[in-house]
């Protein structure tokens, strides 16, 4: 199997620079764009694992670019933006955007990302045959068990949905859109503080220290993220 | 002759007639002077009641009735002893001087009544204006007044742009093309125009201009009910001083804004000369660390051993962090000042937010001991919830700044009936007296002793929380360190019950 391919479309070039001795020095194959139409036709012709999106371009918005890649590929889409732009983010996430790193980002944060893309879009046709384990915690979604430490907890069964979604998007953030609309249904996706109540119920059952969790871990204004590594 | 001019000589008619009646009944027992004394109370009555045209008439009609009725040659005109001359020439005398005196005194007592209605109409509105304090008020209670003494309708025009008269309060009747062309010819001309003018008398309104010490202010366009409810001296006058009044006001008002802008300025050039002094020093202290590090690496090359080469990485990256945080400052200020910050708030557990700060602070949280303590039945607040890991972050970064440094940190929420009250603690240093308001001021830092941060911090968090309709504040503590409190109101409205989970 050839490296992993990047489809990096990115206006500034020192993030370009950055980003060119990181991923280049993790064996990854770089295509650079400095404009959305760029882009675009770069994903259209190298066909790439990974997609990192600059919100910020000069020709189009960063969102219309992923409208536009999602309109014919599932490619992983990392997303760079600004603190203070959550809004952003969010429609970004809503809109098809796999994830995303905020501007300054470390370079462990961004391999981070990409490594679980790069997993997740692997995994679409893998059985969740085996148990999800991060740390202490162990989440079986075939036999529906949760160990702790090597001891099982009981869920409700919205808890249960709650950590089987995160679980299935390990690594991930999930946004509160789609939390809500994967266990609640899409007719109440407008109340999210359903989620944000039973997320501190499993909290308070997974963590040994809910107000400084290490699995379920809060990005505000954004959703949650399970830590998966 | 108007009405109310033949109904007074009517009156002195009658009163003549009466005056003669009773005089008949008299006659056969009075002496002739008794009767004169009848005429003379009847002269006096009209004298007092209706002025002296109709005085003057009663005097002579009183004389001609007399001779007329009761001095031989009765029924006649014709005098039968030329001392009956003298009696009519000391009667009418006696009827002008009383007549004269009664019509001055009555004079001054209207004279005075109007004086105390200008005075009361002028007191009323002079306190009103001197509470009103912007431009808008003033016009507001000018118009009012105005319309209220002269039951008029009352326009005020204030120059706008491209010195075009606007008119500012409207009165009922819409401004025709005219009206305005007399306003700007009151304006320009500083004088009154319009009706009852020497311009353009014939207009609907009167015009008279707003002048103050420095210009003209404005125009006031007046419309009274009847054509002639301004002819007189006396209304005219009250009305003129009225729009001084109203002038004076609005002068005040406009000296006030103009020295309100002049101390923001001041306060606004102040800031911003502190704002570059603490920036450029807080931008370049991290910046000179970086480019020393980074150059130590490029010409130190292979010199340096590997411990080196890693804390001086160390130091980019932490100096590289710093700036990061310094400009967030930055920006989460000009955002709170120019008012582009609003709150998207949603329900959150506070622990989920406390956690999240810690999270973010977590690599400057490493060498502390931080203790949690939130009750778990803490209710949601109502939150912008990126704000308050904001504000979080802010105190966490404080307390490890100003903390000993084995002091712990500690955070607490407690709830009441009415709000949630977050805590901040750091063992160390107090603050010294009077600082404990003063921290939360921008640029303040309580001791320049080189300790990183723009003073900006708690500024930040004071903005945010009282966006949020909290307080914050700090406290020291008794066994020493420094508590900061904030509260996050909680608000009426309930949360939809969640569905069962069973």
């Amino acid at each position: 199997m050839p490296d992993p391919a990047v489809v990096l479309i990115e206006d500034e070039p020192q993030i370009r620079r950055f980003l060119r001795a990181t991923l280049t020095a993790e064996g990854y194959r770089l295509f650079e764009a400095t404009t959305g139409a760029a882009g675009l036709i770069e994903v259209g012709s190298r066909q790439p694992d990974v997609v990192i999106v600059d919100l910020g371009l000069p020709d189009m918005d960063g969102l219309e670019v992923i409208r536009r890649i999602r309109a014919w590929t599932a490619v992983p889409i990392v997303v760079l933006s600004a603190r203070g732009q959550e809004r952003d983010k969010v429609t970004a996430l809503d809109g098809g955007a796999d994830d995303y790193v905020s501007k300054p980002f470390g370079a462990g944060e961004l391999l981070a990302r990409i490594r679980v893309a790069l997993r997740h879009a692997a995994g679409v046709a893998r059985a969740d045959g085996e148990a999800f384990k991060v740390g202490g915690l162990e989440v079986d979604l075939l036999r529906r068990q949760v160990h702790v430490e090597g001891v099982e907890v009981r869920l409700t069964p919205i808890e249960y949905r709650l950590l089987s979604t995160l679980v299935r998007h390990a690594g991930k953030v999930v946004t509160h859109q789609q939390l809500l609309r994967e266990v609640w249904g899409p007719t109440h996706t407008d109340q999210s503080h359903y989620a944000r109540v039973y997320m501190a119920h499993l909290r308070h059952k997974l963590e040994a220290e809910p107000a400084r969790p290490r699995y379920l871990l809060t990005e505000p204004g954004v959703g949650y993220r399970l830590t998966a590594e | 002759m108007d009405e109310s001019r033949v109904a007074a000589y009517a009156r002195a008619v009658a009163i003549v007639a009466g005056a003669t009646a009773v005089c008949w009944l008299m006659f056969p027992v009075a002496e002739l002077t008794d009767l004169v004394l009848v005429y003379l109370l009847g002269t006096v009555l009209i004298a007092a009641s209706d002025g002296r045209g109709p005085s003057i008439f009663a005097s002579l009609a009183s004389v001609a009735a007399f001779d007329f009725f009761f001095v031989p040659p009765y029924l006649a005109f014709d005098v039968a002893h030329p001392r009956y001359l003298l009696t009519f020439a000391v009667m009418l005398i006696v009827a002008l001087v009383i007549s004269g005196l009664t019509v001055r005194i009555r004079r001054q007592a209207e004279a005075a009544e109007q004086r105390e209605r200008r005075t009361a109409a002028l007191y009323a509105m002079s306190r009103e204006l001197a509470q009103g304090a912007t431009v808008d008020d003033l016009i507001a209670i000018a118009a009012r007044h105005l319309g209220e003494v002269f039951t008029a309708d009352v326009t005020i025009f204030l120059p706008a742009a491209g010195d075009r008269l606007e008119p500012r309060r409207r009165g009922a009747s819409t401004i025709s093309d005219n009206e305005l062309a007399l306003a700007h010819a009151a304006f320009e001309l500083r004088q009154a125009t319009g009706l009852g003018t020497r311009t353009s008398p014939g207009a609907a309104a009167t015009y008279l201009p707003l002048l103050g010490h420095r210009g003209v202010l404005g125009v006031v366009g007046i419309e009274p009910p009847g054509r002639r409810a301004l002819e007189a001296p006396e209304p005219f006058r009250l009305l003129e001083t009225l729009v001084n009044q109203t002038a004076l006001a609005l002068e005040r008002a406009r000296l006030a804004e103009e020295a309100q802008q002049a101390r923001v300025g001041a306060e606004t050039e102040r800031l911003r000369n502190s704002l570059l002094t603490s920036v450029s020093h807080d931008l370049r202290t991290p910046l000179a660390a970086i480019t020393g590090a980074a150059t130590t690496m490029l010409e130190g090359g292979g010199r340096l051993d590997a411990g080196t080469r890693q804390e001086l990485l160390e130091a980019i990256r932490d100096e590289a962090e710093r700036l990061n945080r310094l400009v967030q400052n930055l920006l989460e200020m000009t955002r709170l000042e120019s008012g582009a910050l609003t709150l998207r708030r949603d329900w959150h557990p506070v622990e989920e937010v406390v956690g999240a700060a810690l999270g973010r602070a977590a690599k400057r949280l490493a060498s502390r001991r931080v203790t949690v303590t939130i009750p778990p039945d803490l209710p949601l607040v109502a939150i912008d919830d990126v704000l308050i890991e904001q504000v979080l972050v802010n105190l966490l970064d404080n307390a490890v700044k100003y903390a000993a440094p084995e002091g712990a940190i500690r955070l607490m929420a407690t709830a009441s009936e009415r709000a949630v009250t977050v805590e901040v603690t750091n063992q160390g240093p107090t603050l010294p007296p009077g600082e404990e308001e003063r921290v939360f001021e921008k640029f303040h830092r309580v001791v320049a002793d080189g300790r990183q941060g723009a003073g900006l911090g708690l500024a930040i968090c004071r903005g945010i929380v009282e966006a949020h309709g909290g307080r914050i504040w700090a406290q020291n503590l008794p066994e020493g360190g420094v508590a900061f409190l904030f509260t996050l109101p909680l608000a009426e409205a309930s949360l939809a019950p969640l569905p069962a989970d069973a």
